[in-house]
């Protein structure tokens, strides 16, 4: 390499660029704190920054590579820096909720994936089962155990239970419950041409929405000028005293309001109703529904390799530093570095 | 059976005691590193039987509200103040510093009501106690080395003799050597606690408060492990990096997780 090209490898490589870089990096996340601004997006030009710097100070750096076990920890941290980039290109994240007694549907989950995600979210099938949620006084959220029906790839279904903190795994993705849940009222639309269509319309999560249990609904065949059905769940007794330990539970005395215009009609389980837009609704129950977080991260296992091995170096590289150094020796005050 | 309440207020005695002698002993110049030593080691055994008392009573360790957090890190900074003293003679001289620092987490945690906890799901996981072992040990090894740069900006900025603690320069080269094996125990507590993300919500970093907060200190110890070797002459500049390092793990560690209400708090 040339005079120049090597002048200009050790200033990419340099400390003062190591600690410019190091700085903007702070100053991103210093900006993420007090501005509330994306990290993840603002933060890849300093991490890009200090990919090349590391390059250059490991191929500019003599005594660096002098050092092999602080070498490592310095590759290390720069495969760990690329295995990030592949996680964030690959990466999906994700919500939905399923409703009691129904499949999984991939067409219903909100996802924001990677470019590069191999998505196979449609490969994925279970059935919801029931659901279990402890409080404690004071409407402190405890375990949440949720029972699903998954294939066990022999043709049989399998019963799977999903917590916060133990979720389905299936293949890339993990479904974990989340505190999102709520009530689903199914009904039953009879159309003017005696069609009849079962669905479920999801109430806002309950009990964080207690007094907001309400939800527009279009009929099938109801075009977007017809203003929507308004439909509203009412729970005459409480569900939970939030000053006692409580488990979730569905109400045994759900109504369903059905409001259209002016028109307010009251329907328990079971009862019809004629709709003044024409059609009959029906309510036939009311199940729980419940919300699951989905992730897929593809590098997770390479990348915690990564970071204990380079922890693991840095750690061999001290202890070397120390015992050749001693504590109180002239030259156990520091730890020489590159030049 | 003595109560909780009582063995732990007999270890704040003890812990202040221990404190109140070092600062005695070094303005009257002389050492009293025995005493002071024998004084940690008996408040750490009261305060050890008070948190077994509490971990039995409520079936979790001391790690959900402030309190309990105080309490764990107040014996967890003591014990390796202790061990690290025991083990390397010339930091006992740095106690005079260090002891006074803790005696305001002492102050602290005996001002915060002690109430009952449970513990949030996401708690639930091996990896919780890894991430937590290892920020104490993070933490304990910055407390030593704030000590040793407080020795030296006491000395330098206040004209403090504080004879029978290490020179300048011999205290801000200690103090660099613990923050050296200080950053180890941090990357493996980031790498831990993002293990612990990844198992508790799905996903191993999401730039929350507190790890916005973790990862700056991580950066400004990685900047200040750059800066030094470079700049060994600058003695107080170092030592008062290594300071601000410590007011920002400080924040990290107390603050945060009981402003935000981010998932690190065990929101519910």
């Amino acid at each position: 390499m040339s005079g120049t090209g090597l002048k200009i490898l050790r200033a990419v490589g340099s400390h003062g660029a190591t600690l410019a870089l190091l700085g903007l990096m702070a100053l991103v996340v210093a900006a993420g704190l007090a501005f509330e601004i994306e990290v993840a997006d603002w933060i890849v030009p300093p991490v890009a920054g200090l990919l090349v710097n590391l390059v250059a100070g490991l191929v500019g750096q003599a005594t660096l590579r002098a050092q092999p076990m602080l070498f490592a920890f310095h590759a290390m941290l720069g495969v760990l820096a690329l295995l990030v980039g592949l996680d964030r290109l690959t990466a999906l994240n994700g919500h939905v909720e399923v409703v009691e007694g129904a499949m999984f549907d991939p067409a219903l989950a909100v996802v924001e994936a990677g470019p590069l995600h191999p998505y196979a979210l449609d490969q994925v099938a279970f059935v919801q089962g029931g659901f279990e949620i402890r409080y404690l006084p004071g409407m402190k959220r405890r375990e949440t155990v949720s029972l699903l029906r998954v294939p066990d790839g022999a043709g049989q279904w399998r019963e799977a239970r999903v917590g916060d903190d133990d979720p389905l795994i299936v293949g890339n993705y993990r479904f974990y419950t989340s505190f999102n849940k709520g009530f689903a009222p199914v009904i039953t639309y009879t159309g003017t041409d005696g069609r009849s269509v079962t669905g479920a319309v999801h109430m806002p999560s309950y009990p964080l929405r207690d007094f907001d249990q309400g939800n527009a609904w279009r009929p099938p065949g109801w075009g977007p000028e017809r203003a929507p059905v308004k439909l509203w769940l009412h729970l005459p007794e409480p569900v939970y005293d939030p000053n006692t330990a409580w488990t979730f539970r569905k109400p045994s005395n759900p109504v369903l309001i059905v409001i259209e215009g002016e028109a307010r009609q009251e329907l328990l389980p079971g009862q019809a109703a004629a709709l003044a837009g024409g059609g009959q609704i029906r309510f036939d129950e009311l199940r729980a529904w419940m919300g699951y977080t989905i992730t897929a991260n593809l590098f997770n296992a390479w990348m915690m390799a990564v970071a204990i091995t380079a922890c693991l170096a840095l750690a061999v590289h001290l202890w070397g530093k120390f015992q050749s150094q001693p504590a109180g020796s002239p030259a156990g005050t520091g730890v020489r570095h590159a030049e | 059976m003595p109560s909780e309440t009582i063995l732990l207020d007999l270890a704040a005695l003890l812990y202040l005691a221990a404190a109140g002698v070092a600062v005695i002993a070094a303005i009257a110049g002389k050492a009293r590193d025995r005493t002071v030593l024998t004084l940690l080691a008996a408040a750490l055994a009261l305060h050890t039987g008070a948190i077994a008392l509490r971990w039995l009573r409520l079936d979790h360790g001391p790690y959900v509200n402030l309190f309990e957090i105080l309490s764990s890190n107040v014996w967890s900074l003591h014990l390796i103040a202790l061990l690290a003293s025991l083990g390397v003679r010339r930091l006992r001289g740095a106690l005079v510093m260090t002891l006074p620092v803790l005696g305001v987490l002492v102050l602290w945690m005996m001002a915060t009501p002690a109430r009952d906890t449970a513990v949030p799901m996401t708690y639930q996981t091996i990896w919780l106690p890894v991430h937590m072992v290892l920020g104490k040990l993070f933490l304990g090894l910055v407390v030593m080395a704030l000590g040793l740069c407080l020795v030296v900006v006491a000395r330098r900025a206040f004209g403090w003799r504080l004879s029978h603690a290490p020179d300048c320069a011999e205290a801000e080269g200690l103090a660099h050597r613990v923050m050296l094996a200080a950053v180890v125990f941090q990357t493996l507590m980031l790498v831990a606690g993002a293990a612990w993300a990844r198992d508790a919500w799905g996903r191993y970093w999401a730039w929350d408060p507190l790890e916005s907060w973790a990862f700056l200190t991580w950066l400004a110890v990685l900047a200040y492990l750059h800066w030094r070797p470079r700049n060994q002459g600058a003695t107080v500049l170092n030592a008062a990096l290594v300071i601000g390092i410590y007011v920002i793990a400080f924040a990290t560690f107390f603050g945060v997780p009981f402003v935000s209400l981010a998932p690190h708090k065990g929101a519910i």
